[in-house]
């Protein structure tokens, strides 16, 4: 077991790769009664066409599956999993991103029980046409519910304006028709390629001794028989630089029109620290230019253009890219246009000055985001898949130049990698 | 867990000493009777002030001193309970013990300071253009809720139950009473929170106790007040209608039902009666969730809730708007299980179990233990954890039972479809 230590931080970090390839971290927090775990894998919507493992040709699986392979994780023969956890007091739950699963409980006692339900659950298989079949009309009702969703809508808008080709722009749980083709054959064939321990890994941060934990989760893997690790083929088409459509609009039942710019990253191969540095970089551009600190926000507040819902956040991971900026607005056309120029001056607005600040700024956040066990576990966990360390944040952060900013921004800064979307009120509510 | 000292008459501060946390946590809570013309003007002046001071008279420098001090987090909001209307001012700073060359506990301690007895004032109120802003950000926080269908169903089946009621009343008013705002009236509104409202006020972190006491009670120079006393929450408010649907352009189905219960938060029973939401529709291993979810498919959620300070429960799920019927069927079956006694050992225990930990839980994070403890603290016992476990396992089947039978009916909203 190797231990890593954080000194300004205070914190300790425990690290073993199991004999079949599954990495676990541990970090004790002294002081809380809580322990959360996450036991994820590097499978997430975006990979829809692979090779099988231990086959040679490459297939295209139904949109959705990866969310739908998560549901269905959790039905066994002997019932449902939620049960066994409700039992030693522990909330679980799980989650599908476009690149990760996440499966996860928090507790206060019976941790051990809890850690090994986590890892069998995950570790043992059961699908049958029926319990598949009973499946889609769950989540059916669950895409229903993010179809309403205007905010939902504006978000995946934004993005599928930006792309031609890449999986990213579809919807994480699919469509009504996608969910409908899958079958419990196409969930084992994703089930085994991509939850082969090495391609996962467990964090657990809480109240607990590392020697001992290491040890427990040692013993449960050692008795479990898995096949060789091997790479995984994923396949992903050629995605040019430029967004796939400038604007477009959709009419909702909403009371006031909403809209996002979206600005697409070109540099999306990037890993470990120099990732780091560039995804940070980029976020700290963006606080300068559109925080609350900063001359347009103040401009558009003022002038009514934008209101509580006003927001900013970048993204990135191998492969794609975006930021997103927007607010519900009175005036959605004009609010773009303020959005856009903006970016197309940047370099003139970034200073020293409001460099220095947001960094402060950000490493405030930060020290704040380490109390929180959920935030240590889920950004561990994404930084690690993509190479990166999370405790090196502040560090990289302190180091950090006017110029290193500059340069980042002007990944997502070219006009053709600009998009527009709105979601605008339907005719008949306008009347 | 809170050493707790008199500032002034009706003005409390409570302080925890602990190492647990990174960050040091402010809590201020100024608290009024609830009606719609309070709750506008205080929802209002809470964006007011967290749009500027006297020091600081544009946002972006207020901001912008924030970020400098390590991104000091720093927010006032407005909310309620029960009755009582609540302007929080809430701060979160890094402990300087991480910081490699900085101090910022102090400046922030001044920062209260300001942002509390300095307001940006001009001719003796409110800025007229900065009021007329923050109202019409307020006024669209209102609008929002039509925008998000779950939050909407809420809001009218809350309307239709309690009528005229503390439990229909917005935290942050109505359109109308946020209309109705002005400079003069907000100004009214800042002086009556700070020189009458009963105020408790919160600090949590690694802090030596008595500094900060005594620079708290020098920067915080509250004057003794008699807070007044909410109007007792009354039964008196009856459901509009028993059934009422509503329809917009949307696919999904909002199933929202409301059930009433004589028990409240501090009663004998109050924690027999969150035994009963969690059997009924409260966790994953709930009936409604293994019913309606995972046995006959009818939704992606369907849960309940309790809320103890209205004596209210509500049951929600998103269906598909043609299973109505049979949505509701599944719903009024599970209540009449427990009624009839059918709750497992295992249900008992699971819920046990989970109520534990949730507690225990929330007791992780700083807001979670100002938030528990300015609750119970009114309960005149001191909390304990054990206390309320201790409660929690002396539940039986037949308290839970008691507890369904009492749980009656009051109204259902259903929002959908047009086509539906």
């Amino acid at each position: 077991m190797k231990t890593i230590e954080f000194k300004q931080l205070d914190e300790t970090l425990y690290y073993k790769q199991m004999q079949n390839g599954l990495d676990v971290y541990i970090l004790p927090k002294k002081g809380f009664s809580k322990t959360f775990v996450t036991f994820t894998t590097k499978y997430g919507s975006i990979d829809r066409t692979f090779v099988p493992i231990g086959e040679s040709e490459q297939i295209t699986v139904p949109d959705g599956i990866a969310h739908f392979l998560e549901h269905k994780m959790f039905e066994k023969e002997d019932g449902d999993v939620f049960q066994q956890f409700s039992e030693s007091g522990a909330s679980a739950n799980a989650f599908t991103s476009f690149t990760r699963t996440a499966y996860l409980f928090s507790a206060t006692d019976n941790i051990y029980k809890s850690t090994e339900t986590l890892l069998n659950f995950v570790q043992e298989p059961y699908f049958t046409p029926e319990t598949v079949e009973k499946e889609k009309g769950i989540i059916g009702q669950e895409i229903t519910m993010y179809d309403d969703q205007a905010d939902w809508r504006l978000y995946f808008g934004a993005i599928e304006n930006m792309y031609h080709t890449h999986p990213v722009k579809i919807d994480i749980a699919g469509t009504i028709e996608s969910i409908d083709k899958i079958t419990a054959d196409h969930l084992y064939t994703c089930y085994n390629t991509f939850y082969h321990p090495s391609n996962m890994l467990l964090f657990v941060v809480g109240n607990i001794d590392p020697t001992e934990m290491m040890a427990f989760i040692e013993q449960n893997q050692g008795k479990k028989e898995f096949s060789e690790p091997t790479k995984i083929q994923r396949h992903f088409d050629e995605e040019p630089t430029d967004v796939a459509v400038k604007e477009r609009e959709l009419k909702m039942d909403v009371q006031k029109p909403k809209v996002y710019v979206g600005l697409k990253a070109k540099q999306t191969d990037l890993s470990g620290e120099e990732m780091l540095k560039h995804e940070l970089s980029v976020q700290i551009a963006l606080e300068s230019l559109y925080g609350r600190a900063s001359n347009f926000y103040t401009e558009v507040y003022e002038s009514g253009l934008i209101d509580e819902s006003f927001a900013y956040d970048f993204s990135l991971e191998k492969g794609y890219g975006f930021a997103l900026i927007g607010s519900d607005s009175r005036n959605p056309d004009q609010l773009a246009e303020k959005i856009k120029e903006v970016i197309n001056n940047a370099a003139t607005i970034l200073t020293e000055d409001s460099i220095e600040r947001v960094k402060r700024k950000k490493i405030g956040f930060y020290l704040r985001a380490l109390n929180s066990m959920e935030f240590i576990a889920n950004q561990f966990t994404r930084y690690k898949f993509n190479d990166m360390n999370l405790f090196d944040a502040v560090p990289v952060i302190e180091k950090l130049t006017l110029q290193d900013v500059v340069k980042a921004l002007e990944t997502i800064q070219g006009e053709s990698q600009q998009t527009v979307f709105k979601v605008m009120p339907s005719s008949e509510q306008a009347e | 867990m809170f050493l707790t000292t008199k500032l002034a008459e009706g003005v409390h501060l409570h302080i925890r000493q602990t190492t647990q946390f990174k960050t040091v946590n402010f809590s201020i809570k100024w608290r009024a009777p609830l009606n719609q013309e309070t709750a506008a003007q205080r929802a209002v002046l809470s964006n007011v002030l967290q749009h500027s001071n006297g020091k600081f008279k544009k946002s972006a420098e207020f901001r912008s001193y924030l970020d400098d001090l390590f991104g000091t987090v720093l927010y006032f909001d407005a909310s309620k309970r029960g009755s009582e209307h609540t302007v929080l001012l809430n701060v979160e700073t890094v402990n300087d013990q991480y910081l490699a060359h900085n101090k910022v506990f102090n400046e922030v301690l001044d920062l209260i300071h300001t942002a509390i007895f300095n307001p940006n004032f001009e001719n003796g109120q409110f800025v007229p253009s900065i009021v007329e802003r923050e109202k019409e950000m307020i006024l669209h926080r209102i609008q929002s809720i039509f925008d998000d269908k779950t939050r909407y169903a809420q809001y009218r089946l809350n309307q239709i139950i309690r009528p005229n009621h503390p439990a229909s009343i917005s935290a942050s008013g109505t359109l109308e009473t946020v209309e109705q705002v002005t400079p003069e009236s907000l100004t009214k509104a800042y002086e009556s929170m700070i020189n009458e409202d009963r105020i408790d006020i919160y600090v949590v972190g690694d802090i030596d106790v008595e500094a900060v006491q005594k620079k708290l009670t020098e920067s915080l120079p509250f004057k003794d007040r008699t807070p007044k006393q909410p109007e007792q929450t009354t039964n008196e408010s009856k459901p509009e209608r028993e059934y009422t649907k509503e329809q917009q352009e949307m696919k999904q189905g909002k199933l929202h039902i409301g059930f009433s219960t004589p028990v409240r938060f501090g009663d004998e029973d109050y924690p027999k009666m969150q035994i009963f939401n969690g059997v009924f529709g409260g966790y994953a291993h709930s009936k409604l969730f293994m019913n309606v979810r995972e046995r006959e498919s009818l939704a992606y959620y369907a849960s309940s809730s309790y809320n103890s300070m209205y004596g209210l429960v509500f049951v929600v799920s998103g269906i598909e708007p043609s299973n109505e019927k049979k949505a509701t069927d599944v719903i009024y079956e599970q209540l009449e299980a427990i009624k009839n006694g059918e709750i497992t050992d295992l249900e008992l225990a699971q819920t046990k179990a989970m109520l534990i930990n949730q507690l225990k839980e929330s007791l992780d994070l700083a807001r979670g233990q100002i938030e528990i403890f300015d609750q119970y603290k009114n309960l005149n016992e001191p909390f304990s954890v054990d206390t309320w476990n201790e409660r929690w396992q002396n539940v039986t089947k037949e308290d839970v039972q008691k507890m369904a039978e009492q749980v009656k009916l009051e109204a259902v909203y259903f929002l959908c479809g047009k086509e539906a």
